[in-house]
């Protein structure tokens, strides 16, 4: 939708979805063994066979011969590929949606497809892909998985976990952030111990957002393409307007991250500040949900959007909340964001944090590390690399494992971990700080006690009362 | 055996008699269905929270419960009521003919109530159809859910066509002694009639049970339905090749069991020891044994595989399901219903219509606590199991609960109001039994296998 409209006044470009479209096919076309010049040619008219401005047999007759020269012979790709690409994905409709459906499985990507398609076909198979609504949901299901491959931007985090000491200050701005109703705890923290397994170095404690995942089971499960991930930034979101409440989210995944409005939220829509629910393409997407719909961590997409300023793009408010910064969000396919560069040299980017502003010593030790300040030759001459990396090592620890959580369960997180990683056997314990020690005042100026245990609050509503 | 002909005027007897017994049990089907409609709207007005469901993980909850327990109970009921009624059908077992339409009814019925139960677990009921058909084109691919419910419908509408089919012939003929103001109902079921059809549509109705059989364990109970769960790798409880035959299995005995007591409900208020003979209810009653003893078999093996050299993840949740009581007293239910089926088989004496029917109540419950069961104990155990409040703690609430009596007193309304409209065993089974009847009989009347074709 956004693409759209920045596109249509574009007089240079003939593809509704405007320049960068355009751009994006030529660089696939090139890629390709075929003459990028005439696939050009060929999606602009195709282009125009769908506005109806051309009919397909002019179409054909106009690069006949263009066509026997590059490919040696002129079969029609175009309608043989389109129908073979159609009942292959077992589908009648348009080729959008059949490319769409490619990408949903994730077993063929774009380019495959082009080859599969034979490029003529690809010219015109794009030309209509471009044609797509942009509104619907599924496109950015479907080509996720290319921006993931490509160098779109994929947001994630790095937590750092030897950082992180339990203060739940990270929960509370979140459930504040979002006015989420007691229990909903879209961000949490835990302590754990593990009854076989004795580790003497380092904390043992998990924060645990929505992982984000790549490969998301909630968006493979959900019978309507509510919860989808967006094709954008990577972000897995749930369209309020459009979950069923089936929960079949939250039984898909593995983590346990998600939260179902049980009841009426403790915070009325209207009271809500509608920047803070409508992603830029108009989906309610962000803040607590309604009653009925499923809701979990949303890495904050009105602040990705620019909803609330260019300067809060690029940040959370569990990042900003949290005074170790233990919590680095950013663009993880970008090596120079903040959590690539995170996990790169963990002790120097906390040493960074701990460091006071009037510690030269230690300033230019980060300096050294960082590249930016010549170091010593000798120790005589002044601090070497050597002395300051000790003396960062010193101070930040020396790098840990870094892990990311179920790998193995191939849901691709995008969040990845510093620290110990929990066995099989590890157990919550109780941390530092108690979930119903803290609260926030929602901006209908009541006070909201956090809690632990999301069934507490719910089982007052239940008809009935047990002994279980 | 009684040796009373069977007449048309028996298959009309339940359209044309209402006794008292008639109106107190629709009464009591009317409470119970109207108590739950009720504790369902209280459910709509306030939201999920009514219920004693929660979010699994950090909420100390599960997510799902009884609701889709009892769906899937239901979805068994009907399942094994269609493979019942097509193998009766294909395999041209006629002793059992007089019981097909029963069956296909409660296929019908048990449908309906599994569909209730869909809607009656989501938290936007009303977002159903535009949400799930709009994106249907999508999520076709790959949502489990999706696909129940396409084959769900499909099976709604074979089973329909398939009753629609066979109620043509049948209502034609008993036309005359059909109440009068049922007629517009007669009217469009009969519409375009002749009886040149009667041919074709006994082709077709073979060509539909056919295709039942065929798709029944490959798509329904053995596949769709199961899949739900068995495709989800981080609940060690779903997760596995085995829950499609063990879906299977508790289908079938759920469905005979349903059958049996249609049968002895029908026979006992309407006197039809000719029609509904005593050979059916031995005959099922052995079905029920064999399948009680695959869904054992296919109990032992889970149990055995979760016990002996599991995964951790695995181990717990298997180890928490055999010490669970629920679990127990379903597994021994089952088991004393095999033990039944095998001394009746032996010692023929010990067989009375009666115990069948309460082997038949104890599979009924059996299968209905251990799906519940299965539901809740997946979400209960998770893979991912750090959590302190995993494992979680689920009770039903009183409307949950209702929710069970409530869709029992609906599928027994939808027979009573059923059987006043139309005859529930086919004119075709009591020209069957004319036949036999009229033949001198050397031998056992199932034992033919002749298909009218
Ligand atoms: S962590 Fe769970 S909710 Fe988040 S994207 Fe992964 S599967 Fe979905
Ligand atoms: S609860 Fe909503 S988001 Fe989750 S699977 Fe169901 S419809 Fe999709």
């Amino acid at each position: 939708m956004n693409a759209d409209d920045d596109s249509t006044g574009s007089p240079d470009s003939f593809h509704p979805l405007g320049d960068e479209w355009e751009r994006e096919l030529e660089e696939l076309l090139e890629e390709s063994d075929y003459d990028a010049d005439l696939g050009m040619e060929m999606a602009r008219d195709a282009m125009e066979v769908t506005k109806g401005e051309l009919s397909e047999a002019e179409f054909h007759e106009r690069y006949h011969d263009d066509v026997m020269e590059e490919f040696g012979q002129d079969d029609r790709p175009t309608e043989a590929a389109l129908e073979e690409l159609e009942s292959d994905a077992g589908l009648d409709g348009s080729v959008s949606e059949a490319l769409a459906a490619f990408g949903d499985d994730g077993a063929v990507d774009r380019r495959e497809v082009m080859k599969k398609m034979g490029a003529g076909a690809a010219f015109l198979g794009l030309g209509a892909w471009a044609t797509m609504d942009e509104t619907d949901p599924s496109v950015d299901a479907a080509a996720a998985q290319d921006d993931e491959s490509e160098d779109g931007t994929q947001w994630g985090m790095v937590l750092d976990l030897e950082r992180c000491d339990g203060c739940l200050s990270c929960v509370q701005a979140c459930a504040d952030e979002n006015q989420l109703d007691s229990g909903v705890n879209w961000m949490y923290v835990l302590d754990w111990e593990d009854p076989d397994e004795q580790l003497d170095t380092g904390r043992q404690r998990l924060i645990r957002p929505c992982q984000h995942c790549t490969d998301a089971p909630c968006e493979k499960v959900c019978p309507t393409t509510a919860r989808h991930t967006r094709a954008s930034d990577g972000l897995v979101l749930t369209d309020y307007d459009i979950c069923i409440g089936c929960r079949y989210c939250q039984v898909a995944c593995p983590y346990g991250v998600n939260y179902f409005q049980w009841n009426e939220p403790g915070v009325s829509a209207d009271a809500l500040d509608e920047d803070h629910i409508y992603s830029d393409r108009g989906r309610p997407v962000d803040s607590r949900a309604p009653r009925g719909v499923m809701s979990k961590c949303t890495f904050c997409p009105s602040r990705q959007d620019g909803n609330m300023g260019e300067e809060m793009v690029g940040s959370t408010a569990c990042e900003d909340a949290c005074p170790p910064n233990a919590i680095q969000f950013g663009d993880m396919n970008d090596p120079e964001s903040a959590p690539q560069q995170y996990r790169e040299d963990p002790p120097l980017q906390r040493a960074r944090s701990m460091a006071s502003d009037d510690d030269d010593e230690l300033q230019e030790a980060i300096d050294i590390i960082d590249g930016e300040e010549e170091p010593a030759e000798d120790a005589e001459d002044g601090m070497t690399e050597a002395e300051a990396r000790a003396m960062i090592d010193d101070l930040g620890g020396t790098a840990d494992s870094t892990f990311k959580l179920l790998e193995e369960i191939g849901t691709n997180p995008n969040i990845v971990y510093v620290g110990n990683e929990p066995g099989p056997n590890a157990e919550q314990v109780g941390g530092p700080i108690q979930y119903d020690e803290l609260s926030y005042e929602n901006v209908e100026e009541e006070m909201v006690q956090l809690a632990d245990e999301r069934k507490d609050v719910t089982d007052e509503g239940t008809v009935g009362e047990y002994p279980l | 055996m009684s040796t009373e002909r069977p007449s048309k005027e028996d298959i009309l007897r339940p359209i044309q008699r209402t006794s008292r017994g008639y109106y107190i049990l629709l009464g009591i089907a009317t409470l119970a269905f109207g108590l739950f409609l009720v504790g369902w709207m209280y459910q709509l007005s306030e939201g999920m929270i009514v219920t004693g469901l929660s979010d699994w993980g950090s909420g100390g909850g599960v997510t799902w419960g009884l609701y889709i327990g009892a769906f899937i109970w239901w979805v068994g009921i009907a399942h094994g009521g269609i493979i019942l009624s097509a193998a009766v059908r294909l395999l041209g077992m006629e002793r059992y003919m007089p019981v097909a339409r029963l069956a296909e009814l409660l296929t019908i019925a048990g449908l309906s109530a599994a569909g209730f139960f869909i809607v009656v677990h989501l938290g936007r009921p009303d977002r159903m159809v535009t949400s799930i058909i709009g994106h249907y084109h999508i999520t076709v691919h790959s949502s489990p859910l999706v696909w129940d419910v396409t084959v769900i419908t499909l099976y709604l509408v074979l089973t329909a066509t398939y009753l629609a089919l066979t109620l043509r012939y049948d209502i034609t003929r008993l036309r005359d002694d059909l109440p009068n103001h049922f007629e517009p109902i007669y009217k469009v079921m009969t519409i375009g009639y002749s009886e040149k059809e009667d041919l074709i549509v006994q082709r077709m109705v073979w060509w539909l049970a056919l295709a039942i059989i065929i798709l029944a364990p490959l798509l329904l109970h053995g596949g769709v339905i199961p899949w739900l769960f068995a495709l989800i790798p981080s609940m060690p409880g779903w997760f596995g090749a085995v829950q499609g035959p063990q879906f299977l299995t508790i289908a079938l005995t759920s469905a005979i069991s349903g059958v049996i007591l249609l049968s002895y409900g029908f026979r006992y208020s309407y006197d039809w020891q000719h029609i509904i003979a005593d050979d059916v209810f031995r005959g099922l009653t052995l079905w029920l044994g064999f399948f009680s003893l695959l869904f054992l078999w296919l109990q032992l093996q889970q149990v055995v595989g979760g016990t002996y050299a599991a995964p951790l993840d695995q181990s717990t949740v298997v180890s928490a399901m055999i010490s669970a009581p629920i679990y127990i007293t379903s597994m021994t239910l089952v088991f004393l219903v095999l033990v039944y089926t095998f001394v009746q088989a032996v010692r023929p004496s010990l067989f009375s219509k009666k115990r069948s029917v309460v082997a038949a109540v104890a599979v009924l419950t059996a299968t209905l606590l251990e799906k519940i069961l299965f539901v809740v104990e997946g979400l209960m155990y998770p893979t991912f199991s750090i959590y302190g409040a995993v494992p979680g703690s689920y009770w039903p609430s009183l409307i949950e609960f209702a929710s069970i009596t409530g869709t029992i007193g609906m599928v027994t309304m939808f027979f009573l109001l059923v059987s006043k409209v139309v005859p529930v065993v086919e004119l075709h089974a009591v020209e069957h039994l004319q036949e036999d009847h009229g033949h001198e009989r050397s031998g056992d009347g199932g034992a033919e296998t002749e298909v009218e074709a």
